[in-house]
């Protein structure tokens, strides 16, 4: 046992070892947190599991066969669908700001500082800023709204608006990151294209649609593959702001999951457990679509490495 | 010779100047109106300054909310995570990108794999794990699950192929074995990007909400964002404490991001140019 010991010991001094070393903390700890949970997500859907924990029975495909007629599961997923609109304005907002503040001067870089500040933020705190700034009784947006003939909006009571109010807030949330991920894209794009472009007589408008543009396309790609997965994964403004009302009109995927599991009777983690699987086909399946632009390099990497 | 300001570059540092009012204004609001006294914050025609401005909203909050438990508590978890999960991951990374060992591919392909999942698949199963391993409600419970993230080696191990193949050479040949080559050369030269992923990782825990609200269960152990989400929820609160209280769990990350605003910026451009 000693000499099996030492040449263990051997082993781990050697880089081989030394590797697997390295990684093992890392590994039990995604193994055991996150790899099993996944599994158990999976065996929990075909269960009837609530969070009293007693013990659970196999109840095959049920849960699955009880959301196809829930009407609540369904609006649940238009709505998440209809939270994915913030993606173009995030983008476009954060693609147009990134073009006027890409250079080195004074005013940019404070412009691009305060920009960046709301997505540093916690979603908690801001989400109950703005519900103040938009109440309908004591909200000073409302009431500024008035003043220019509006109508005294319901912004987060109103089940149109709802909605629309949530994707703007989260927008102005959002932008600044977006925002700063372009303005490295755009710093790497060497500065001889737009002077060799700039002799030929090519605007700004032209040097945007054919320089700027197409050469951002894999950091922008990023930007709209990365947020589509986290829109769709939205919670903390929705929670603070409306907790999915009113009449479930921003009740997505992920609140109505947390709703049936963690907030009304009877606690159903099962069925939640469904709902969740769900949602993780839907991004696995944006994942795999996209796996190939996002991981192309970090493959070739170890492939080659 | 004068430089020409066209009508477009007006246009532009308008729209610029207006969007830092859009951008701005909510936080100064913010400043203002704790500062308010409660019938000057709900009276109607709502106005942006106060009659009179008094620090009660602030002494309120302190009393009616364990405000300084869940400071701790944040602290503590966000803090340990942030430490942990940087050696995990720059670990973990340094033998991705500096070692050839079997198993490598598989190993790298199933740490991608676990990117991709959302935790909201995941929250139910390790709710039922965490209490099953007796931690529910614990700082352990809080910590553990978030020792090592996908992410996070990855961004290390973006930092590590960089550094020259020499540096080891050297080091070996002296005599150092390969811990201490990782402590005591390879970690002092990639501060950069430990400082990067520290920060990322911090950030992302004390304003995460879902994880910490599902993992605790009682008052006395919630963190800032789920203790003052509970709280605004429940409608508990007057509007000036529960609005001092979100100031109070703003200050914190906004004062470390003017202190440190260059590797908030290093790491997110980082991120985006990988793409």
């Amino acid at each position: 046992m000693p000499t099996l010991f030492r040449s263990f010991q051997e082993f781990l001094k050697k880089p081989k070892g030394a590797a697997y070393l390295f990684i093992l903390p890392a590994f039990i700890t995604l193994l055991i947190f996150t790899i099993i949970p996944l599994v158990n997500a999976v065996v929990i859907s075909f269960q009837n599991l609530t969070i009293f924990l007693a013990p659970p029975k196999f109840v095959g495909l049920s849960n699955f066969s009880r959301l196809l007629q829930d009407d609540r599961f369904w609006n649940a997923l238009k709505n998440s669908f209809y939270f994915l609109l913030e993606v173009p304005f995030q983008v476009i907002l954060g693609l147009l700001v990134a073009v006027f503040l890409s250079k080195n001067t004074l005013f940019r870089k404070f412009a691009r500082t305060i920009f960046f500040v709301p997505t540093i933020c916690s979603l908690t705190a801001i989400a109950i800023v703005w519900s103040f700034l938009l109440d309908a009784q004591i909200g000073i947006f409302p009431y500024y709204l008035t003043q220019i003939g509006l109508p005294q909006l319901q912004f987060l009571s109103d089940p149109n608006m709802a909605m629309p109010t949530i994707i703007l807030t989260t927008v102005w949330k959002n932008f600044g990151m977006t925002m700063m991920i372009l303005i490295a894209g755009i710093q790497s794009i060497p500065n001889s294209y737009y002077e060799a472009s700039q002799m030929d007589g090519a605007n700004g408008v032209v040097q945007f649609f054919r320089i700027t543009l197409p050469l951002l396309i894999p950091s922008l790609g990023f930007c709209i593959i990365t947020n589509t997965i986290g829109s769709l994964q939205v919670f903390d403004q929705i929670y603070v702001m409306t907790q999915g009302g009113p009449l479930h009109t921003t009740e997505t995927l992920v609140m109505y999951i947390y709703n049936v599991g963690f907030s009304t009777q009877p606690f159903d983690l099962s069925y939640a457990s469904a709902i969740a699987v769900v949602l993780f086909l839907l991004i696995m399946g944006i994942s795999l679509m996209t796996n190939n632009y996002l991981t192309r390099r970090e493959t070739v990497d170890i492939s080659e490495g | 010779m004068a430089k020409k300001i066209t009508p477009g570059q007006t246009f532009v540092f308008i729209t610029m100047a207006l969007l830092l009012i859009v951008v701005l204004f909510p936080f100064f609001w913010l400043m203002i109106t704790t500062f308010k006294i409660d019938t000057d914050i709900v009276k109607y025609p709502p106005t942006l300054f106060g009659s009179t401005y008094t620090v009660s909203s602030y002494i309120k909050v302190w009393q009616s909310l364990p405000l300084l438990d869940f400071l701790k508590n944040t602290v503590i978890f966000a803090g340990s995570v942030t430490l942990i999960s940087v050696l995990f991951d720059s670990m973990a990374g340094y033998a991705f990108a500096r070692f050839n060992f079997l198993g490598k591919k598989g190993l790298f392909i199933f740490i991608l794999i676990t990117m991709m999942i959302p935790f909201q698949v995941l929250m139910i199963p390790l709710f039922i794990e965490v209490y099953r391993l007796g931690i529910l409600n614990t700082y352990a419970g809080l910590i553990l699950p978030r020792m090592a993230d996908a992410f996070g080696i990855f961004l290390m191990r973006s930092s590590f192929v960089s550094l020259p193949k020499e540096l080891e050479e050297a080091a070996r040949v002296d005599g150092y074995n390969e811990f201490q080559i990782f402590f005591r050369i390879m970690m002092p030269l990639s501060k950069p990007a430990l400082i990067t992923l520290g920060i990322i990782n911090l950030m992302g825990n004390w304003n995460d909400l879902l994880y910490p609200l599902m993992l605790t269960s009682t008052t006395k152990m919630r963190t800032i964002s789920a203790g003052l989400a509970l709280f605004v929820g429940q409608r508990t609160l007057e509007y000036g404490p529960t609005l001092a209280a979100a100031a109070i769990s703003l200050l914190p990350l906004v004062i470390v991001y003017i202190f440190a605003q260059k590797y908030f910026v290093q790491g997110i451009a980082t991120t985006g140019l990988k793409g």
